[in-house]
């Protein structure tokens, strides 16, 4: 045999080996992987790394893996079946991925707000004002602009399918605009990327933009960018974030048992709490809030109503047709 | 401008102190493309050794085939790559995704058209003669064929440098097939990204810190090592001594 | 006396090309045997089959009276081995190169470097193993070579024009080696030359090579005696021309060879004859000079080979002559290819066969 077919057969061999390894691995050897595809604020604040390291305390024997993506891509990976469990915060798009019997047993877990952001100048004179006549104000700042060559830009879109673009679409929509006709305006800028990179676009240029809180507030907190918060805590800037199971029925292998019990242990009094203090004493303030005792309680309104009215299907947070037999989930 | 100055500060910090985060993306990047350069010479080796050495039908169009996949896109082949592998994919079912094993393999076929073109190169350069040389001095095929490579050494190194900077250098593959995930695929440059966006400025200097003087050190070293080769000859140091431990019709 | 080696009717083709045309030879152990033939005649491609380093067309192929085929030639071909004519060395120690046949040989450390050791003295080039082999002089590169193949004590060893691209110091040591190992060792020798001194005397036979078939074998006497218009014809070794001679009025004969070309002889003779000047004896000049030798012609020079200290030129004065000078008249000189140049040498220095 001649030395270049001798080294394909090893390479062949190699190869194999580094992947029969990989896999013997992870189904023998190594602790239970849960695969979480994440909303990027959730992880960008911390939030999620501190629950992360909380949990896998609490149970050894998982490891808990983080892919932190946004949520349109958290949903494709749960419907390609490459993560066991997501958590993301756009209420259309988790209706339609339990309608085609994706996900089951979601749950409320926590909000915040949105927040629109923009120079401290306010040249729009949105500060104070409800978010449709924000945007009223932005689109006629807009279009009064002189320079309509679409170099100067005044609204930055995260523009990635994420759930705070998804959120920035509904506004539109909300305000009576079609958001197709909005986004080709000149002074409209699409960057196409992640929660900070958006916040970092918007800071240098010093344009507005929609951004979540908790994201918002690190970024501040920590001098990276310097655009004061014009308007938050309003109805229609409510942020609610949902976890869902990745649907054992539909990919066989997904760690489905571990998924439950994670979604149990984020809706448990003491993770709840955790969630509501996280990020305090750093910012000053509650970055997220937990959702389930208020849900229980339906108290402190007009809050429930606003989650009820924003992220509720068909009355439920889990309709009992989705909920997989988990019925104690829902107390 | 201080967030910066602060930020490099606090790189520096986490670099003495020699913070987990940091230095785990550092081992698994150092570790993913050290695998990855071995994978990819094991496949390209053997192709160099055919285009270099053999002449067949067909011979140019492997070669403008494999040139023209050294400018494919990272992304690209990251998202070709995430489609076989997720579990939706061909090799869906081997659950591969989101593991070292997937970004390895990545990385690998990033950089073996790499490996193919320099080490082609390397072997074509050696004078033909060499492998009748080593035939008439007795030496078997296999022994013919490491004679011959160990002629392109330095080419071979050369080519095994700058995949292995490419591969360290890498963020499409890595993002997309790794996922990122800490602890488990997250290498310098995803690091970089993820850290950057979200305003971890310290973490992601002291990464980037880190990967120049990776990158930098490995292309001193090969400098280094070339220029001061001839003062090895005699002694017997493996990596210029190819042949001593390969014994006919063995592997 | 018994065969090391036999070619019984042996054809090899290149594509559609035939470069040897049922060759039949016979080397005997322990003999010298020299191919002589021109360029492309088929003198490296017999020594290539015989150092099982190309396969043949048709015919058979006898080591030592064993039948060779495709499949045994490799147990065969560590048997034997061929220095080429391009000095061809690994990029390392002249000592890893001279130990590199041990090595794959698996020949145990602390014999290794004994035979290297000899190998090396009997080349003249005795603490010379540290030393990277790339950067000698030519002349003890092609020493390093020889070495490398005397180390390994095969019962065949070919040459392919061991000294062509040599100095006479170098070559004369090469020489002298080739006698030895044959002499002392018994070795089995087969070269290829276009050296007319060293196919006078180094060999026991010759064998003329034109075309892909062997014309003549015998002695050097048999075959320059006999056969010297073929040996010139077919300008197998160099400065050897021939053509037609006529007595002169002086008493001197002039040879014509051609393309305008007449050279004085001091030897009287009529008809075809062949001449041989030794490149040594040339005198090379930029203008024509007046002396008392009677032959200088003007030409170009086409091919220029660097040695160490020598220079070999090849000037077209309508027949090519090869010319030594030393590299710094050369330098001197500032020739290139192209120049314009005489040449000059005495009748009395021209051998006539």
């Amino acid at each position: 045999m001649q030395m270049w077919q001798k080294l394909i057969i090893v390479a062949a061999l190699t190869t194999l080996i580094v992947m029969a390894g990989t896999i013997v691995f992870f189904n023998n050897f190594a602790k239970r992987r849960l695969i979480i595809s994440t909303t990027t604020s959730l992880y960008d604040t911390g939030l999620l790394e501190a629950v992360e390291k909380d949990y896998e305390a609490k149970h050894p024997s998982v490891d808990v893996n983080i892919i932190s993506a946004g949520t349109g891509i958290a949903i494709e990976h749960a419907k390609n079946g490459d993560a066991d469990l997501i958590l993301v915060h756009s209420p259309v798009q988790e209706k339609i991925f339990l309608e085609e019997n994706w996900g089951v047993n979601r749950k409320i877990i926590a909000y915040n707000y949105f927040t629109i952001i923009g120079p401290q100048a306010d040249p729009a004179e949105i500060s104070g004002k409800t978010a449709n006549e924000v945007l009223d104000r932005i689109v006629a700042y807009g279009d009064s602009l002189a320079d309509q060559s679409g170099q100067t830009k005044i609204w930055i879109s995260r523009g990635d399918n994420s759930g705070t673009h998804a959120k920035e679409k509904s506004l539109w929509t909300a305000a009576g605009y079609d958001y197709a006709v909005i986004s080709a305006k000149p002074w409209y800028a699409n960057v196409g990327s992640g929660m900070g990179h958006t916040l970092n676009v918007a800071n240098q240029l010093s344009v507005y933009t929609i951004a979540d809180i908790g994201t918002y507030l690190k970024f501040y907190s920590e001098g990276t960018i310097s655009l004061p918060s014009l308007v938050t805590e309003e109805e229609s800037l409510l942020n609610v974030y949902s976890v869902m199971a990745v649907n054992p029925d539909m990919h066989k292998h997904v760690n489905y048992d571990d998924a439950m019990n994670f979604i149990a242990y984020l809706a448990s009094p003491e993770t709840q709490q955790f969630i509501g203090n996280y990020g305090k004493s750093d910012y000053g303030q509650s970055l997220f809030y937990g959702t389930v005792q208020p849900l229980k309680d339906k108290a402190p309104q007009p809050i429930v109503g606003w989650i009820q009215s924003a992220a509720f299907i068909e009355g439920s947070e889990c309709p009992p047709q989705y909920r997989n037999g988990s019925a104690e989930l829902y107390g | 401008m201080t967030g910066i100055l602060d930020g490099i500060i606090e790189a520096l910090e986490l670099i003495i102190t020699g913070d987990p985060v940091l230095y785990g993306a550092v081992f698994n990047s150092l570790f993913f493309s050290g695998v990855a350069v071995i994978l990819a010479a094991l496949w390209g080796l053997p192709i160099a050794m055919l285009l270099a050495l053999k002449n067949f039908r067909g011979k140019t169009v492997i070669q403008t085939f494999f040139n023209s996949l050294i400018g494919v896109p990272t992304v690209a082949l990251g998202l070709f790559l995430f489609l076989i592998f997720s579990r939706e994919g061909l090799f869906g079912f081997l659950g591969l995704i989101y593991t070292p094993a997937v970004v390895i393999i990545g990385q690998a076929v990033l950089i073996t058209p790499i490996i193919i073109s320099i080490a082609t190169t390397a072997l074509e350069a050696v004078d033909p003669e060499i492998i009748n040389l080593a035939r008439t001095l007795g030496a078997s095929e296999s022994q013919a064929s490491i004679a011959v490579m160990k002629e392109a050494t330095n080419g071979l190194l050369l080519s095994g440098v700058a995949s292995f900077n490419r591969a360290i250098a890498e963020l499409g593959v890595v993002l997309i097939v790794g996922g990122n995930i800490v602890g488990l695929t997250d290498v310098l440059t995803t690091a970089i990204a993820q850290h950057t966006a979200i305003g971890n400025l310290g973490l992601a200097i002291a990464l980037g810190i880190i990967l120049m003087v990776i990158v930098f050190s490995i292309n001193a070293f090969i400098v280094l090592a070339r220029k001061i080769k001839t003062l090895f000859y005699g002694l017997n140091i493996p990596i210029f001594n190819l042949e001593g431990k390969n014994h006919e019709n063995s592997l | 006396m018994k065969t090391a080696f036999e070619l019984h009717n042996v054809t090899k083709n290149y594509g559609n090309k035939t470069v040897l045309h049922g060759v039949n030879l016979k080397v005997s152990q322990g003999e010298i045997l020299a191919l002589l033939g021109p360029n492309g005649s088929g003198k490296s491609t017999i020594l290539k089959i015989m150092a099982f380093l190309e396969g043949i067309t048709s015919g058979e192929v006898y080591f030592e009276n064993e039948g060779v085929s495709e499949k045994n030639s490799e147990v065969f071909r560590s048997q034997c081995t061929l220095v080429f004519q391009k000095t061809t060395l690994f990029d390392t120690s002249v000592y890893d190169n001279v130990a590199y046949g041990l090595k794959v040989r698996k020949v145990p450390k602390n014999q290794q470097e004994q035979a290297v050791k000899e190998a090396l003295k009997i080349v003249k080039l005795e603490g010379f193993e540290k030393r990277p082999a790339k950067k000698l002089s030519g002349g003890e590169q092609q020493r390093v070579a020889i070495a490398r193949a005397l180390v390994l004590k095969t019962k065949l060893l070919l040459l392919d024009e061991p000294t062509a691209n040599l100095d006479p110091k170098n070559a004369a040591i090469l020489e002298e080696v080739i006698a030895k190992v044959n002499r002392e060792n018994k070795t089995t020798i087969v070269m290829a030359t276009h050296n007319m001194f060293q196919a006078e005397t180094l060999p026991h036979r010759i064998a003329l090579i034109d075309e892909g078939k062997i014309t003549e074998i015998g002695t050097p006497v048999e075959v320059f005696g006999k056969l010297s218009k073929n040996l010139a014809r077919f300008a197998a070794v160099d400065n050897t021309f021939s053509g037609t001679a006529q007595l002169t009025a002086e008493g001197t004969t002039l040879v014509d060879l051609g393309g305008g070309v007449r050279v004085e002889v001091t030897a009287q003779l009529q008809g075809e004859a062949s001449i041989f000047v030794n490149p040594q004896d040339i005198i090379l000049s930029k203008e024509a000079i007046h002396s008392s030798a009677r032959n200088t012609f003007k030409g170009k020079i086409t091919e220029i080979t660097d040695f160490d200290s020598l220079v070999k030129l090849k000037v077209d004065v309508g027949k090519p002559f090869l010319i030594q000078i030393t590299k710094r008249s050369f330098n001197e000189m500032a020739l290139n290819l192209g120049s314009d140049v005489y040449i000059t040498f005495k009748a009395s220095s021209v051998q006539v066969f």
